[in-house]
């Protein structure tokens, strides 16, 4: 196992380079850089052109990527255009904002559709079967923007109940408590939008990873031994059902960290989604770049993740 | 299978339903807006007209008043700040030596006396007695170190320090010198800096200038890296009427009042801005969440403004234009012919009607009609007339073909529209600029874009028409219509104009400058260099707990926060 995790993130440094150099490439081709994004009606020629050559981007395209990758290499991501920080700090700042609301809206996520995938199955074609697919569908098909306005007109507007949007009450004063309470009270509606959007494709694909195991001939032999039917469902067919799962579980994990632009616009929320389309819209080429790689990695470690779960929870699957 | 079906049919109607009824609050309002060269827009303060429908949470914050706007970039340092989001907590804790009043026009801020030598060349400011929040008082030392660091080898601010042609600063830039010669102490509130030339831009350029303390930025400063004053951006000390006590990035920047503001302590002891967007700033100002905002101006918007009843609303017009930009290279747009014509035969009212309703005027020179260099007197208004256009386009050579587009030795009339991506006015317009065109016999293709393709082909003057906005500077002068100008990516080149340009900046008597831009506009609107569209407005909305706000087009609101009392 060992040998193989080693394997494993050996083979993930030519994928890196090759990823690093679709984007790169990808970036140089879209036409603009930071100056002419900025389209400042009142730079001078001369001005732009001390500003591209103190950037860096006066220089050939090959030559930027190898300056790029070098720093790369030990640890240095640039300095973000827009923000004028290390590319590090900025993800840094804005990050875990992100990932507070992803984290909470994958745990709900999972165990709503586990259960609504579970007992959808189980009672096929029945009516609650069918009660569970409407909402789901309801829930999957509804735009995010109208869901989240009707859901702030509803509970911050008409009943009072949460605040509109942003992640703290401006001004607040009070201990930890308070302030995480606040945190709270912010979160939970971008939250449960969030948690709408996924439960839908989610549901959907645990019912049928149930259906399947449930024809089984193990579980029609569970059945002919007497069990019952609660152990037969959560013990013989549940566990297996879950196995598949693995796998969604391990693309989650970017998911967690790359924002939702969408819901940070509508709430306010102070995420890194907003952040990231600005700086591709700026052409934040140092941001830009160092984000997408950093997703790239999540991506890489998420299927790896996901290939020695499956390794552990699957006794058939044996890891080379 | 056919209950559920019928089930999901119930939902989708109640759906439309919902849906609908969002949409029928939007009923016209078209008066009769043919007339166009008349000002329609509506502008002004409209007053709140109901103080007790004010939310709790907003009337319960005595002493703190939070102001809404998009997520500045943490750049708080006068030096660096880009977005005007940044722009904005900058202005409320530095000072400039000179500020802008409503009017457009300058006095003096931090500076006392203001004295210029008879050759125009020298200026000599004397300081008032303020101080830096940091207790230490505002020197002479911190104005040079402020353009030392702005004439730095390594600077990539937004300021073009060398524009203000101070005496030895280009040597500065390039290294050969450790000193601005042009700058010199006279003592600890008195200093003269010489320029080598000057203009009527001079006195702002020299002015204008946010006042840093050296002894808090300049620790580490070493000529050639201004690393360490950039790790201080987020972390302000400056003179101004407010203190950055905390800032959170996405989320707020906590002020308190400087009480020893050298124009008297605000009334506002805690001032935030907190992070708003578009799609829910109306409801946060709704709840209380937030007291003041900058809303997009639209109909809607202003009636929901209204209907809350608490809120000051602030119209004011746009300091900017939008125009769709002609390729003047181009073998079809360099005859002025046919850019009048397709001026005359563009319906403009139709569409500002359509994007900004009565929020907004169609131009016909490209200058605010608030500036003092604005002028109606000879200036042609195009006024949509499809006859007109037709016969330029005839005077001009281009005779109707056999298929209705018209021609020319041969070649057909034909232009190409890039047209930017997601833009509303492009939206708006294209559909517009379509028809009539077609009426003219023109053939005009369009391509969508995203914005900085657009930019870019603008660089390269690869286009023929395209449509943008921009903003102006208080004062006319620009490098737009000059030939070889810095932002002439148009190829617009008449030397009458750019003769009457550098008269303009060298002339210092505002009644002279005047006379020299009327000519100047003349020129440019019968040029016909740009399609003029449009000058918008923007709306500053406000808790009317709040009073003593001083704002105009050239006067942003932060001036005038040490002025604002709350009711209590």
């Amino acid at each position: 196992m060992k040998q193989y995790i080693i394997r494993r993130l050996l083979q993930m440094i030519p994928t890196l380079i090759g990823i690093s150099i679709i984007i790169f490439t990808i970036s140089a081709l879209v036409p603009g850089d930071y100056i002419t994004a900025r389209d400042n009606p009142n730079m001078t020629a001369e001005r732009a052109a001390e500003l591209r050559s103190i950037y860096g981007l006066d220089k050939p395209e090959y030559q930027r990527y190898f300056i790029w990758a070098g720093n790369m290499l030990v640890g240095n991501f640039g300095t973000s255009l827009q923000h004028k920080l290390p590319v590090t700090e900025v993800i840094g700042e804005y990050v875990w904002n992100s990932f507070i609301i992803a984290f909470f809206a994958m745990i709900l996520s999972w165990t709503i559709a586990v259960i609504a995938g579970v007992f959808s199955a189980k009672f096929q074609y029945s009516l609650l079967d069918k009660l569970i697919t409407l909402a789901v569908f309801i829930c999957m098909s509804l735009p995010s923007f109208f869901i989240g306005l009707l859901l702030i007109k509803w509970f911050a507007l008409d009943l009072k109940l949460l605040p509109v949007g942003g992640m703290t009450t401006a001004g607040l004063k009070g201990g930890t408590w308070t302030y995480i309470w606040d945190v709270v009270e912010h979160s939970i509606l971008p939250i449960v939008v969030l948690t709408m959007l996924s439960i839908g494709g989610l549901a959907r694909y645990f019912r049928t990873s149930m259906l399947e195991v449930i024809r089984q001939d193990y579980i029609r032999t569970a059945r002919a031994k007497g069990l019952k039917e609660r152990t037969v469902i959560f013990k013989h067919a549940f566990r297996n059902a879950m196995i598949p799962a693995i796998t969604l579980l391990g693309f989650e994990l970017p998911g967690l960290f790359g924002g939702a632009m969408i819901m940070e616009q509508i709430f306010a929320w102070p995420g890194i989604g907003h952040v990231y389309l600005n700086s591709i819209n700026m052409r934040d080429y140092p941001f830009m770049l160092g984000f997408t790689i950093f997703l790239a990695l999540l991506t890489l470690l998420g299927n790896l993740l996901a290939d020695v779960l499956y390794g552990i929870a699957d006794p058939r699957i044996r890891l080379k | 299978m056919t209950k559920k079906w019928s089930l999901m049919l119930v939902f989708v109607l109640a759906l439309t339903l919902v849906l609908s009824a969002c949409g029928d609050k939007k009923e016209s309002n078209n008066s009769n807006n043919s007339n166009n060269s008349n000002s329609n827009q509506e502008s002004g303060l409209i007053k709140a007209s109901d103080l007790s429908k004010n939310p709790d949470q907003a009337k319960n914050r005595k002493d703190t008043f939070i102001i809404g706007m998009t997520d500045p970039k943490g750049i708080f340092n006068p030096l660096f700040m880009e977005t005007a989001y940044d722009f904005y907590v900058v202005y409320s804790t530095f000072d400039t030596l000179i500020t802008y009043k409503a009017d457009g026009s300058y006095e003096n801020s931090l500076a006392d006396k203001v004295e210029v030598s008879e050759d125009n060349l020298t200026y000599t400011y004397t300081l008032k007695d303020a101080k830096f929040v940091d207790g230490t008082p505002v020197t002479s030392k911190d104005y040079l170190f402020t353009w030392k660091a702005i004439l730095d080898p390594s600077y990539d601010g937004d300021i073009d320090g060398l524009s203000a042609n101070i005496v030895g600063a280009k040597e500065y830039r390039e290294g050969t010198a450790s000193e601005i010669s042009g700058i010199k102490i006279i003592d600890d509130r008195k200093f003269s800096v010489t320029v080598s030339e000057y203009t009527a831009l001079t006195p702002v350029d020299l002015g204008f200038v946010f006042i840093m303390p050296e002894g808090y930025y300049g620790k580490d400063y070493k000529q050639g890296s201004l690393e360490s004053i950039k790790a201080l951006n987020s972390e302000p000390v400056g003179s101004g009427q407010f203190k950055v006590t905390s800032y959170k990035a996405g989320q707020e920047i906590v002020l308190e009042a400087n009480e020893d503001y050298f124009r008297g302590a605000p009334s506002i002891k805690n001032l935030i801005f907190k992070t708003t967007t578009d799609s829910t700033n109306l409801a946060m100002l709704q709840s209380g969440e937030t007291d003041m905002n900058n809303i997009v101006v639209s109909e809607d918007n202003v009636e929901a403004l209204k209907a809350m009843g608490f809120m000051d609303i602030n119209i004011l017009p746009n300091n900017g234009y939008g125009y769709v930009a002609f390729n003047h290279d181009h073998e079809i747009l360099s005859d002025v012919k046919v850019r009048q014509a397709l001026t005359y035969g563009l319906n403009r009212a139709e569409i500002v009607e359509g994007i900004y309703g009565p929020y907004a005027d169609v131009i016909n020179i490209p200058q605010s009609k608030v500036s003092w260099a604005y002028t109606e007197e000879d200036i042609n208004t195009f006024d949509f007339d499809t006859e007109k256009a037709k016969s330029l386009l005839d005077e001009a050579g281009w005779k109707v073909g056999a298929d209705g587009i018209r021609e020319k030795d041969g070649k057909k009339l034909k232009l190409n529209f890039s047209a930017t991506a997601n833009n509303p006015v492009v939206d708006a317009l294209l559909p517009i600029m379509t028809l009539n065109y077609k009426e003219l016999g023109i053939d005009l293709t369009a391509e969508t874009l995203e914005f900085n393709a657009i930019m870019d082909k603008k660089t390269k003057g690869d286009y023929d028409m395209f449509f943008a906005a921009w903003g102006l500077t208080p004062d006319p002068d620009n490098t737009i219509f000059i030939s070889d100008g810095a932002q002439n990516d148009f190829g617009y080149s008449n030397p009458e104009v750019d003769k009457l340009m550098a008269e303009g900046k060298k002339e210092l008597d505002v009644e002279k400058r005047k006379a020299i831009y009327k000519k100047m506009y003349q020129l440019i609107n019968e040029d016909a260099v740009f399609i003029y569209m449009y000058q918008r407005t923007n709306m500053e909305a406000y808790n009317a707990r709040a009073q003593g706000f001083d704002i105009s087009p050239y006067k942003d609101f932060p001036f005038s926060l040490y002025q604002v009392q709350l009711e209590q």
